[in-house]
């Protein structure tokens, strides 16, 4: 009964009709991931559709944190990583070792887990970003850091304290600047790394609408714990299990009729 | 039914009984402890105290005979009749080994830490660390001896002759690089306190560089900016704190360093606008003169004692000021 009740709940929010197919915008082909030895990833195939919003789910460790890292190549921080296969962004091969990395993280921007202010201004948290990339005037950037603030929704709350640090804000305002401080940058793809699990409901709230709205402009891809938040705002659903693509489908499909034993039992609860 | 309760009865009298007892026992416990860290901690303000005390009644009659001008004279004559004694010499002296010292040590202790943190291979990382714990361990008189036998003539035959020929004529810079060669100087002495302070401020740089959460690092990454950017705008700023306090403790040990200096800096109280030139620092001072001092020299002596210690606290103070006002400018 209770498992019944779990999803009509996640039903009831999903949109009836699906949006038509966009055509994708990262394509993924055999893509396999090893920390040293350890196999992460095995053989994942999916791609994200231009400016439609793809989750990620899936029990801890089940590798959807490490696809997302692989997106803007923030894996070669580390030593010992690696990943082989093909990941394509647009015509741009993401894994290709001579690839400029600044340039690639510019066009691939990422919100994490835990809200990540910069130790500055929160003026300086947004105007740190463009500066990297463009040289504009004052009154310019002045421009570029009010709109980016409208774009995290958090304008009007910030607009009279811009010279405070970006640590004095509440975590939801703090997350929200992230996403504002992403966006300045005019990146193609956002990806968000469980953005709302440190968040109140009311904040995550917040930042659902605000994915949402960004879907209009960007190619999203989301990981999350929550299941309604992936029923909630996403397009397309990717099921994950132990390092494996389970499922890849619209998400009405996955929330509604998965067509495979593990998504369902993940999704009604059983596991995970 | 009835031993139960007989039990119970039994329980209910001795069981608050002695919690009450083991309660006071913790309790005298605690207040005992409470009051030794309390003198500990009262102690350090009392041997605080204690020293200025002394310093200042054994510097009572040299302030007396000297006052005020004891800052501005140049002249150091304990010999004369009566003894002629001005600090400007070891003041200058003190104050630019520790500028130029710490302009050296700064760059390239943060520039290490910022390597052995960011950028180092794994394998290279705790050679080079367990390296620069070596380095603080080296007794200072080695480095004089070092900074004499070593340090010294490759500056007076080498170096010197060579920054001579790149800034003659030049106005103010041809001054600071002139003069005869000399094994002695201050800048031989700046050089050595800088590789003597180097492992204080990279050991601090290192421990609070690694104290920033690797996701804040991956977040300036993400925004595609280089090393030296997350470096500059991240790192940095995020430990700001932790590496200026490594500074200060840095240039805490530069301005009282003695015995390496003494050994290299040539004590000659004249100064000379030549950072070539031998000179003297204020601890230098008082241990090449303090063993054959009596009366008014010693006193003097004392009193260039009390001089570096209010040197230092207006340093350290000075130090605080600034960091508050960074913390300012940075908008907390």
């Amino acid at each position: 009964m209770t498992e019944l009740s779990v999803s009509t709940t996640v039903a009831s929010h999903v949109p009836q009709v699906p949006l038509p197919e966009a055509p994708p915008k990262v394509t993924v082909r055999n893509l396999n991931f090893y920390y040293g030895e350890h196999h992460a990833l095995k053989n994942i195939n999916l791609t994200l559709g231009t400016n439609r919003v793809t989750a990620f789910i899936g029990p801890s460790g089940c590798g959807k944190s490490t696809l997302l890292r692989i997106f803007n190549r923030m894996y070669d921080l580390y030593p010992g990583q690696r990943a082989v296969g093909q990941l394509m962004l647009d015509q741009t091969n993401i894994l290709d070792p001579k690839l400029d990395l600044n340039l690639l993280r510019a066009r691939v921007g990422m919100v994490f887990q835990k809200p990540t202010p910069f130790p500055m201004t929160i003026y300086e948290n947004i105007a740190f970003g463009i500066r990297l990339y463009e040289k504009i005037s004052k009154s310019e950037m002045d421009d570029r850091v009010e709109k980016a603030l409208r774009g995290g929704a958090l304008w009007n709350e910030v607009k009279d304290k811009l010279n405070a640090s970006g640590l004095s804000l509440s975590g939801g305002q703090q997350q929200r600047l992230c996403i504002a401080r992403t966006v300045a940058v005019r990146p193609e793809v956002i990806l968000f790394d469980e953005p709302c699990s440190a968040l109140d409901p009311i904040s995550t709230a917040k930042v659902e609408e605000l994915i949402q709205e960004l879907s209009e402009d960007y190619t999203i891809a989301i990981v999350t714990h929550n299941m309604q938040q992936a029923a909630r705002v996403s397009d397309k659903t990717a099921f994950m299990y132990l390092g494996e693509l389970i499922e890849f489908d619209d998400t009405n499909k996955i929330f509604t009729s998965p067509s495979d034993r593990r998504t369902q039992d993940y999704i009604t609860g059983r596991f995970g | 039914m009835a031993d139960m309760a007989v039990q119970s009865d039994v329980m209910e009298a001795a069981g608050p009984y002695d919690r009450a007892k083991a309660l006071s026992a913790f309790k005298l416990g605690d207040l005992t402890f409470y009051w030794i860290t309390r003198i500990s901690a009262i102690s350090v303000l009392l041997i605080l105290g204690g020293i200025i005390l002394s310093l200042i009644a054994g510097a009572w009659p040299a302030m007396k005979e000297y006052g005020f001008a004891f800052l501005w004279t140049q002249r150091w004559a304990p010999s004369a009749d009566p003894p002629v004694l001005g600090a400007l010499g070891p003041i200058y002296g003190t104050l630019i080994t520790s500028v130029i010292a710490m302009m050296i040590a700064i760059p390239v202790g943060i520039g290490i830490a910022v390597f052995l943190t960011e950028l180092c291979p794994q394998m290279l990382r705790r050679p080079i660390g367990i390296a620069i714990e070596l380095l603080a361990g080296i007794p200072s008189i080695i480095y004089g001896m070092w900074g004499f036998f070593v340090l010294g003539p490759f500056l007076a035959n080498t170096f010197q002759p060579f920054m001579i020929r790149i800034f003659e004529g030049v106005p103010v810079l041809g001054a600071v690089f002139a003069g005869p060669p000399s094994y002695l100087s201050l800048f031989n002495a700046a050089l050595i306190l800088a590789i003597m302070v180097l492992p204080f401020i990279t050991a601090i740089s290192v421990d609070v560089f690694k104290t920033v959460p690797p996701v804040l690092k991956e977040a300036a990454y993400g925004m595609g900016c280089t090393t030296w950017e997350v470096v500059r705008n991240v790192v940095i700023p995020y430990t700001r704190v932790g590496v200026i306090g490594g500074i200060m403790l840095a240039l805490g040990r530069a301005l009282g360093e003695t015995m390496a200096v003494t050994f290299i800096i040539g004590n000659s109280f004249r100064i000379s606008s030549s950072i070539f030139a031998p000179g003297t620092t204020i601890s230098a001072a008082i241990a090449s003169e303090f063993a054959e001092s009596d009366g008014l020299h010693q006193s003097g002596l004392i009193l260039l004692g009390l001089l570096l210690f209010v040197l230092t606290f207006f340093v350290l103070a000075g130090a605080r000021l600034m960091l508050m006002r960074l913390e300012k400018k940075a908008g907390k």
